[in-house]
């Protein structure tokens, strides 16, 4: 690896970036064709970022991405990561006069365009102002100002006229609001759209919206309602019609991973392994099907080794990276805890051999997930046993019980003594000062020490 | 002389006095007749006094005893004259005297409290005994606050006589002097009274109080508490001054000092920093302003040592060592340093059932000096102390290891049904404290507005000319009713 990418990877490192230093599946090219629109930069540029096997390529394939199309501040800050990672390459220099000639153009466009909207409105054909807004829309976001395009999509609303077009709008809005992270205003849009899908057209829509409601509920961490939007989304469709936000691999990825750290044995098996219509997604992705086969028959390490190994493609997906640390430490506790269910005594060694890495151990995990409450269990470090803590509901029914007729009894006494200060006007008052006690007696003060307690414990 | 021996002597009558109105107006006409004794002839009443105590037994003539130890205290020729046997005499007074009787003296037994507590006549250990032992006698149930409370913890605390307070600062005080809309129509000799109707201002009782007392009882009973190394009574009455009741952006001195505490008792008692949700969003940010040195402590406490809260917290503690010194808190931190390992030995409970100490010893590190234990053999002595000390439930075996006994055994049925029946006759003997509160408030000027409110808002909603000129009338009567209240408020607030 040349020392420029070296530091450049450090730099990113340092900010607090996810850094892949191995090799990861996936082939560049045949990823980014399952894609189209303004996410395959998005996509690229996040992979140029992260893995250092695939980092010049990725950012070139970046740089001739935004070149095609009209975002200049893509291509800027493209050919600016590329020239830190590669200065000698011949596309780590700025096209000034594609960057002129872009800008040029797109401000003669959003003029034209303006002017256009401004003909309609004083026509007032509402047909014409909702497809102008549209249009404009429809450039802004081309050009990456995001902000504008929102706003131009959210002016179509006043002009629609039929369920279709309501749909639209929802539709722009929300891959508007996805591109920008704005997680809860996708949900929001989206969620208004869920009465417009009865007509034969409307089917096609069907995934778009599960897919991109499941991707803002990941970003919400949100993960079970996530696995169910994932897994719910209709496979008949062809990729076509979503691909701006994911491809089907993408879906089963999310789906499996989402599913396994959220869902139990039996949900796994119903509505993931045998569900006639995840069936096809899961087709794309056979590893996750087996993984998910691994922990529904109860071979956790395999099912985690599985995992594993995935572990760098996964991290270079843009929606999923945030995620994956968290997403299988998850999986990781839950196989943990379904390996203890059958016992009520497992030894240290067992566990150690299903779970922990080499000569190491995996008791200080254990007593983290005890002590958070995910595992009722006691390590018994002398004899190297994990037993499951006897649960007595009796002593806990018993001692609640005995809690809260303590705490009533507590309750009842302040709230009378309370009103009773209130009805003596004993309140500590903030416009005299003097009343409020500005402190102790100075012949107090100094008896108010800890001084006595001190004599005693001396 | 023996004009006055026969006044005093007339009280209780010979005969029975059968009802409580009987005994009212004997009492009441008894009062009136030493009263003016006390006015025509002070010097005649004071210079006989000593010798008319040997006639009058404390126990049966409460009042008239309590008359005459007053009039010798405020005699001109004090000192000169006092018989010597007054100390006991003021003794047997305070452990004998009728509860029910005394309700009408409330002056001359006042003024006898307050002169034991200056210590002149008796010393202190005993006077504190016998004040206590007399409020309590007066109000057994303890539920009222008097002006007599404060100055006698201060005293008890002053000369370390704590014990013998324990008895009274354990009562949960509901009710303090000055409260208003109270309207109490029986006769004081009734013994089903609350205590707030006997123990009042007007019957010389108690004198007025002001809140900064009020809080500095319940902060120096919190000191009685921790000098008797009673965590959890100590966190309970420091709590008290915390979430006293505040307004218009007050906040106290008093209730700063008493949350620097309370959060250090609590990291004794329970090792939680315990959230001050409860209080005045104004009052939380003073706290959180002026305690930021204590939460940082308590924050680093509650740290496993894994996770370097030993060496946090011995830093904080060296970091604020001049805040500690400046709030007289030193003590107290020293002993959170010394409780840190503990507590997170006893944690450990959470997770294993049997551990070696050589694995305690690695988990759990001293936050006195910032490094875990130099051997197992210390570890073995901490725990063999924590196990003592009944603080750990838990054997040290021979072969190095220590093993957790289960905690909390299983109650009977009966046992539990016990329990319960015992916090649940704790709540019933609130019934009457309640009852009275309920009265008070029922009969207050805000509650009473709001009523005549409520009404009128009904019957105009029931339309109707005629409900209309009622609803002006009553709104009429509560003005007047709302003036006079006022005036007695005024002089409340003076």
């Amino acid at each position: 690896m040349s020392d420029t990418l070296e530091a450049y990877f450090k730099q990113i490192e340092d900010q607090g970036g996810i850094i892949i230093r191995d090799t990861p599946r996936l082939d560049l090219d045949l990823y980014i064709q399952n894609y189209r629109g303004r996410t395959r930069w998005d996509r690229l540029f996040l992979i140029g970022r992260t893995s250092t096997r695939l980092c010049v390529d990725a950012l070139k394939a970046a740089v001739a991405e935004a070149k095609r199309g009209k975002d200049i501040d893509r291509y800027v800050q493209a050919v600016e990561h590329l020239r830190t990672v590669l200065p000698t390459d011949q596309d780590a220099v700025l096209d000034k006069s594609w960057i002129e000639r872009t800008g040029q153009a797109n401000r003669a466009e959003t003029q034209r365009l303006d002017a256009e909207l401004k003909g309609y409105k004083n026509n007032l054909i509402k047909e014409s102002i909702r497809m102008g807004h549209e249009d404009l829309g429809k450039h802004y976001e081309a050009i990456g100002d995001l902000s504008r395009a929102f706003d131009a999509y959210s002016q179509m609303r006043p002009d629609v006229s039929t369920p279709r077009h309501i749909v639209e709008v929802g539709k722009h809005l929300a891959s508007v609001s996805l591109q920008r992270r704005d997680w809860v205003m996708v949900a929001t849009n989206l969620n208004k759209l869920s009465g417009y899908q009865n007509g034969e057209e409307d089917k096609v829509f069907q995934p778009y919206q599960k897919i991109a409601t499941g991707i803002a509920l990941l970003g919400q961490e949100k993960y079970a309602e996530a696995a169910q939007c994932f897994l719910e989304a209709d496979s008949t469709v062809a990729s076509t019609h979503y691909n701006e936000i994911a491809s089907p691999n993408d879906v089963a990825i999310y789906g499996c991973l989402l599913a396994l750290a959220t869902m139990d044995r039996n949900d796994l098996q119903t509505k993931v392994i045998e569900s006639n219509n995840f069936k096809s997604f899961l087709q794309l992705e056979p590893h996750l099907r087996k993984a998910i086969t691994q922990f529904v028959i109860g071979r956790y390490s395999a099912c985690l080794a599985i995992l594993e190994s995935y572990r760098p493609d996964y991290l270079l997906d843009i929606h999923l990276q945030r995620h994956v640390a968290k997403i299988y430490a998850e999986i990781r506790d839950k196989c943990i805890i379904n390996y203890m269910v059958p016992f009520s005594c497992v030894t240290l060694e067992s566990m150690n051999a299903a779970f922990a890495a080499a000569r190491k151990s995996v008791e200080p995990e254990l007593a983290a997930m005890i002590l958070g409450g995910k595992l009722q269990a006691r390590i018994n470090k002398i004899d190297g046993l994990v037993t499951t803590a006897p649960i007595k509901p009796r002593l806990k029914v018993q001692k609640s019980a005995l809690e809260t007729a303590r705490n009533y009894e507590k309750e009842a006494v302040e709230r009378l003594r309370r009103m009773s200060l209130v009805a003596a006007d004993l309140e500590v008052r903030g416009l005299r000062r003097h009343l409020g006690g500005g402190g102790l007696p100075q012949s107090m003060q100094a008896q108010m020490s800890d001084l006595g307690y001190e004599e005693s414990s001396a | 002389m023996d004009q006055i021996a026969s006044v005093l002597l007339s009280f209780p009558p010979s005969h029975e006095l059968r009802s409580n109105n009987e005994y009212n107006d004997a009492a009441k006409t008894h009062v009136r007749q030493l009263n003016q004794l006390k006015q025509r002839e002070p010097e005649l009443l004071a210079t006989h006094a000593p010798q008319l105590l040997q006639h009058v037994d404390a126990a049966i003539n409460s009042i008239s005893y309590a008359y005459l130890l007053s009039a010798i205290y405020h005699s001109d020729t004090k000192n000169s004259h006092l018989p010597d046997d007054l100390a006991e005499c003021t003794a047997t007074f305070l452990l004998t005297f009728d509860a029910r009787q005394i309700r009408y003296a409330g002056g001359p037994f006042s003024s006898i409290l307050d002169f034991v507590q200056t210590g002149q006549l008796l010393p202190a250990s005993i006077a504190v005994e016998l004040l206590a032992s007399a409020l309590l006698r007066l109000d057994p149930t303890g539920s009222m606050f008097t002006s007599h409370h404060l100055p006698l913890v201060i005293l008890a605390y002053q000369t370390r006589n704590t014990q013998q307070i324990l008895p009274l600062i354990s009562k949960s005080i509901v009710f303090y002097p000055g409260m208003r809309g109270q309207t109490e129509t029986r006769p004081l000799c009734d013994m089903r009274l609350a205590s707030s109707a006997y123990i009042s201002i007007e019957s010389g009782m108690t004198g007025r109080v002001s809140s900064a007392e009020v809080m500095e009882y319940d902060l120096v009973c919190g000191l009685v508490h921790l000098y008797h190394r009673d965590w959890a009574s100590a966190a309970a009455a420091l709590e008290r001054v915390v979430t006293f009741p505040t307004r218009d952006g007050g906040c106290s001195t008093i209730m700063v000092q008493a949350h620097h505490k309370w959060i250090l008792v609590n990291l004794l008692a329970t090792g939680l920093l315990r959230s001050t949700a409860s209080v005045a969003p104004y009052v939380q940010r003073s706290l959180a302003t002026l305690s930021k040195p204590y939460v940082e402590l308590a924050k680093a406490f509650e740290k496993g040592a894994l996770e370097g809260g030993a060496e946090a917290l011995r830093a904080e503690a060296e970091a604020g060592a001049t805040y500690w010194a400046e709030d007289r808190n030193d003590g107290l931190v020293r002993e959170v340093l010394a409780h840190y390992q503990r507590h997170h030995i006893l944690r450990l409970r959470e997770v294993y059932s049997k551990i070696g100490l050589e694995d305690i010893r690695t988990l759990t590190h001293s936050a006195e000096t910032g490094k875990p234990l130099d051997t197992t053999s210390e570890v073995e002595a901490l725990l063999r102390d924590m196990i003592a000390r009944g603080l750990l439930a838990g054997v040290v075996e021979p072969q190095g290891h220590l093993t957790f006994l289960p905690e909390g055994e299983e109650l009977t049925e009966a046992q539990f049904a016990a329990e319960l029946e015992k916090s649940a006759q704790h709540i019933r003997d609130l019934a009457p404290v309640v009852r009275a509160t309920d009265e008070r408030l029922a009969t207050s000027r805000d509650y009473v507005k709001h009523l005549v409110k409520q009404q009128n808002k009904k019957e105009d909603g029931a339309g109707g000319r005629t409900s209309k000129s009622t609803s002006w009338d009553m709104g009429f009567d509560s003005q007047i009713e709302d003036e006079d209240l006022m005036t007695g408020l005024q002089v409340a607030g003076a």
